[in-house]
């Protein structure tokens, strides 16, 4: 394909993950990578390049809704960030040692978790337990947010495992170029008990500054190819915008159960590629 | 804390949408330049240096050999984007110092510090 209509093909479909990271909950990039690998040929390096800014683009735009809001937790936010941050900056690094075919196989295998992680049920109405671990006071981390009924307070849990997933999931960032939310969110939310809510809400302030560590050595290596980079970051960011617009009114459960059933195929097309099967 | 919070967002928002004009300005820009062209990201071959370092891409875009090298105007887009992100710590940081929060003051700076090692 030449420039024009490549660009025009890459933007269009760059959108549509937007918006199918927005209704399903994924992030864009863990969608556009893919997309870029297996439907245009591109190589896996410049396809993370580009996803990884895109999920800086989009984490900016929904972050600071919630932080309007009031409901993200700044002090966590932050106090995680020293270790999904670093995270990442090793994952980066570790990239530059992986070929293609094995960062296929590992994106392929993360995006399986993924969607293991995004089957599971997200827990409503559950009032979160409100002793903490002694650190987290320490740190001051326990916090409130707006509930019908006036503030709801939390408590923090499990402090230390919880830093210890933040470390996985900036590896996995910065290897994979993805903003690895579902790896936060499990986090947060499972070990560390925090009230759903909270827990999205500060992935998302969290996800920049994550992918930020680990585009600066992106960007030394080369995997950042500004023309490439240009449709995917303003695709997604215009798609996850519209998503965001149509949750309210998608029929989000049937959309859920078949773009999951989607993303499972295209992990395991990944892995395949990867090993260098030939898959149907 | 409250208008700190709105002031964040203000300042993400904002940050976002501007380097994405630029970025869209840019990629017209060299879609008029270069039409036709093979796209080549299919074997990974790395980027020309002066895409590759702040300072150089800076100065770069900023002179006159930008007309000859369009990306480079896409590449100061993408730069804003992803200084966003450290603003976003940067002011955090501001935001405690200013309340004599020690503790919370030192973690952004040691966030903060993380991001600007990573990028030089």
């Amino acid at each position: 394909m030449t420039t024009p209509l490549f660009d025009i093909a890459v933007a269009g479909a760059s959108v549509l993950a937007g918006i199918l990271g927005a209704l399903i909950g994924l992030g864009g990039g863990i969608i556009v990578t893919p997309v870029l690998v297996l439907g245009f040929g591109i190589d896996i390096r410049y396809a993370m390049g580009a996803a990884l800014c895109s999920v800086i683009a989009t984490s900016s735009g929904a972050a600071a809704a919630y932080l309007r809001d009031g409901i993200s937790n700044m002090r966590i936010g932050l106090s995680l960030c020293v270790a999904t941050t670093t995270g990442a900056v090793a994952g980066a690094f570790a990239a530059s040692y992986l070929n293609q075919s094995t960062l296929s196989v590992i994106f392929g295998t993360a995006l399986l978790a993924t969607v293991a992680l995004s089957l599971q049920k997200k827990p409503e109405g559950v009032v979160p337990p409100a002793e903490s671990d002694p650190l987290a006071v320490k740190l001051r981390l326990p916090g409130e947010f707006p509930g019908p009924d006036g503030p709801v307070a939390y408590g923090v849990r499990n402090l230390i495992p919880g830093v210890c997933i933040m470390w996985i999931a900036g590896v996995l960032s910065g290897l994979l170029g993805i903003g690895s939310g579902a790896f936060k969110v499990l986090g947060m939310d499972q070990i560390m008990r925090l009230p759903f809510k909270v827990t999205t809400a500060t992935s998302n302030f969290m996800i920049g500054v994550t992918a930020a560590a680990s585009v600066g050595i992106y960007l030394k290596k080369g995997y950042i190819d500004p023309a490439l980079t240009a449709p995917v970051a303003l695709g997604v960011l215009a798609g996850s915008f519209l998503g965001a617009k149509l949750l309210p009114v998608a029929p989000v459960k049937i959309l859920r159960a078949v773009f999951l059933t989607a993303v499972f195929f295209i992990a395991l097309q990944m892995i395949a590629q990867g090993l260098g099967l030939k898959f149907p | 804390m409250k208008n700190f919070s709105v002031l964040l967002a203000r300042v993400m928002v904002l940050g976002t949408l501007f380097s994405a004009a630029i970025i869209a300005f840019g990629l017209v820009w060299y879609l008029f330049a270069h039409p036709g062209q093979p796209v080549g990201d299919h074997i990974f071959s790395g980027e020309p240096k002066f895409l590759t370092n702040p300072g150089d891409m800076l100065l770069r875009a900023a002179s006159p050999d930008a007309f000859g090298e369009r990306r480079s105007i896409i590449m100061l887009g993408l730069f804003l984007l992803l200084l966003n992100p450290p603003l976003r710590v940067l002011l955090a940081a501001l935001g405690y110092a200013c309340q004599h929060d020690r503790l919370y003051t030192t973690i952004s700076a040691i966030v903060l510090a993380v991001l600007l090692l990573s990028f030089f």
